[in-house]
């Protein structure tokens, strides 16, 4: 069983692909001993940096060594992207100071609170005959993973129900946090892998409206479980046409998909 | 209703009345008040466009959510900004934020992390100075926001509803603004009526109140006046004041009676909200 893994990324309506504040990486390499990982972020849209933030966030959990599916290693995950966040601040007011545009006093504030963001990552384990079995999962926020099996719904994590999206998830500040802070609101979560799955990961608004539609007796992972990245204006159509429904929220707009069949 | 994304490419509007009437010399809180009703309603417009701005500060600049019109009535009735946006009627946050008329050095406390306070300096913007001149035409200006917000809405249909916050003493000297405010009121986009806020400056010695749901506490006729005109909160804004601890209920109203107003800035959603874990 190998997992085959689309992934496919859209800003809000009117922004430009330099502002799309979602970020994600997949670490397919040796990395992580033959596992999959992929991490996914969404960048608050209220925070400064949200981009390089959810960047860096994403970079540095697809490279980390420790298994960031347990408290301690999503904790000194974090603790690293938070250690290093103090040089790209600099590095990005260097630039501005090297463009004629220093900081100007709306963006200080903000500067000084941070940047925010969500971060789901999954790690897809192999077993000793080198097929995926199993995935553990670690997340802050609402970005979503969905296993689906046999044409059903099978795991759904973090969030059960539409109903619970709102615009305050519990967000990752780019200054850190303690780890009791931390084990507050980090939730875990694992399952074992069949040859016929299939597996998406999206932030909010798409998991909001996978969940929806499933809630009205629709099979949401029919329509995203065909789409090929070699083809990514089939994924831009969608959303288009759901925004234009108004049955998703006109937000940034990532899915990952990763087919086991 | 009320649930339309603010965005840049559905923004909305935020229409400001200043009181510039004579009577705003008189001190907030009664002759031995430290400041006039003047200077709190030009400090309470400077920093709600400063906290507006700053919400939607990013990296290239403040992004567009909100068209800003700053309405004095006084002596006359018009646009109010000062500086280089002087008799602009409606401005695109950005534009605002770029141009404040000059930026003062202010001193604000801020946490030290260990329990206490530290004075730190900070650049405050001014775009309205303090004006206490002529009477109180306060009905003109409603009936000019009618006007700006109707335009508004005939380019912006499906917008975010405008909000309109009036910052006065209540002395209206043009007759009773309760028939504009009404008409002002019933203007709506197809996510809801305008909605119309006030900030009642007065010299009455009577404690602060902030969003209530009733006038029974309200110390006179003016502010009574204020808070019938005034909208009640729609659920979402009432629940961002649930967080910011003021008692609500579903007859609540957008309505200050001498107290800090700048938390509406908070009641409106343009996206992911920033907040740390605690």
């Amino acid at each position: 069983m190998q997992g085959r893994v689309n992934t496919f990324g859209l800003p809000k309506r009117g922004a430009a692909d330099s502002e799309y504040e979602d970020a994600c990486q997949v670490a397919d390499d040796d990395t992580h001993g033959g596992d999959l990982r992929i991490v996914v972020a969404d960048g608050a849209s209220e925070s400064m940096l949200a981009r390089r933030w959810a960047w860096q966030l994403v970079t540095l959990f697809a490279m980390a060594v420790e298994d960031v599916s347990t408290l301690a290693g999503f904790s000194a995950a974090y603790q690293r992207a938070a250690d290093t966040w103090e040089v790209e601040v600099a590095q990005y007011k260097q630039e501005r100071e090297e463009r004629n545009f220093p900081i100007q006093w709306y963006e200080e504030p903000g500067l000084a609170k941070g940047a925010y963001s969500t971060l789901l990552v999954a790690d897809f384990r192999r077993g000793l005959d080198g097929q995926f079995v199993s995935w553990t999962a670690a997340s802050i926020g609402d970005s979503c993973l969905f296993q689906v099996r046999d044409r059903e719904l099978y795991s759904r994590f973090p969030i059960d129900s539409s109903e619970d999206f709102d615009n305050q998830p519990p967000l990752l500040n780019s200054h850190g946090t303690s780890p009791e802070v931390l084990d507050r609101y980090l939730t875990l979560a694992d399952g074992e892998l069949e040859p016929e799955d299939i597996c998406f990961l999206a932030t909010d608004a798409l998991s909001a409206w996978f969940l929806k539609t499933f809630e009205a007796g629709g099979e949401p992972w029919r329509m995203l479980g065909v789409l090929d990245e070699r083809a990514p204006d089939e994924f831009a159509e969608l959303i288009g046409k759901l925004r234009d429904d108004g049955t998703i929220k006109d937000d940034d707009t990532t899915l990952v998909s990763v087919d086991f069949r | 209703m009320y649930s339309a994304e603010i965005s840049r490419a559905n923004p909305t509007c935020f229409v400001f009345l200043i009181d510039q009437s004579r009577s705003m010399e008189d001190r907030i809180g009664g002759e031995g008040g430290e400041q006039s009703k003047d200077d709190v309603v030009a400090d309470a417009i400077n920093r709600l466009l400063q906290e507006l701005s700053i919400k939607c500060a990013k990296e290239e600049g403040v992004r567009d959510y909100f068209y800003v019109s700053v309405i004095g009535y006084g002596k006359s009735v018009g646009p109010a900004l000062a500086g280089a946006l002087a008799e602009k009627q409606l401005v695109a946050l950005s534009e605002v934020a770029a141009n404040p008329a000059r930026l003062e050095d202010r001193v604000k406390k801020v946490s030290d992390g260990a329990g206490g306070l530290v004075d730190l300096a900070v650049k405050f913007p001014i775009w309205v100075d303090p004006i206490a001149n002529g009477g109180t035409p306060m009905s003109q200006a409603l009936a000019l926001a009618q006007s700006i917000v109707s335009s508004w809405l005939k380019e912006h249909p499906d917008s975010f509803p405008p909000v309109v916050l009036n910052l006065t003493d209540g002395e209206s000297t043009d007759g009773d603004p309760t028939g504009p405010a009404q008409a002002l009121r019933e203007l709506a986009s197809t996510d809801g009526n305008v909605l119309l806020f006030n900030l009642h400056v007065s010299s009455d010695t009577s404690p602060a109140i902030s969003f209530p749901d009733t006038d029974a506490l309200l110390p006179n006729r003016y502010a009574k006046m204020l808070f019938d005109i005034s909208s009640v909160l729609p659920n979402h804004m009432r629940t961002y004041a649930l967080q910011q601890s003021f008692s609500v209920s579903s007859d609540t109203r957008g309505f200050v009676f001498n107290a800090d107003v700048t938390s509406v800035v908070q009641f409106l959603d343009i996206g992911t909200r920033a907040s740390d874990l605690r």
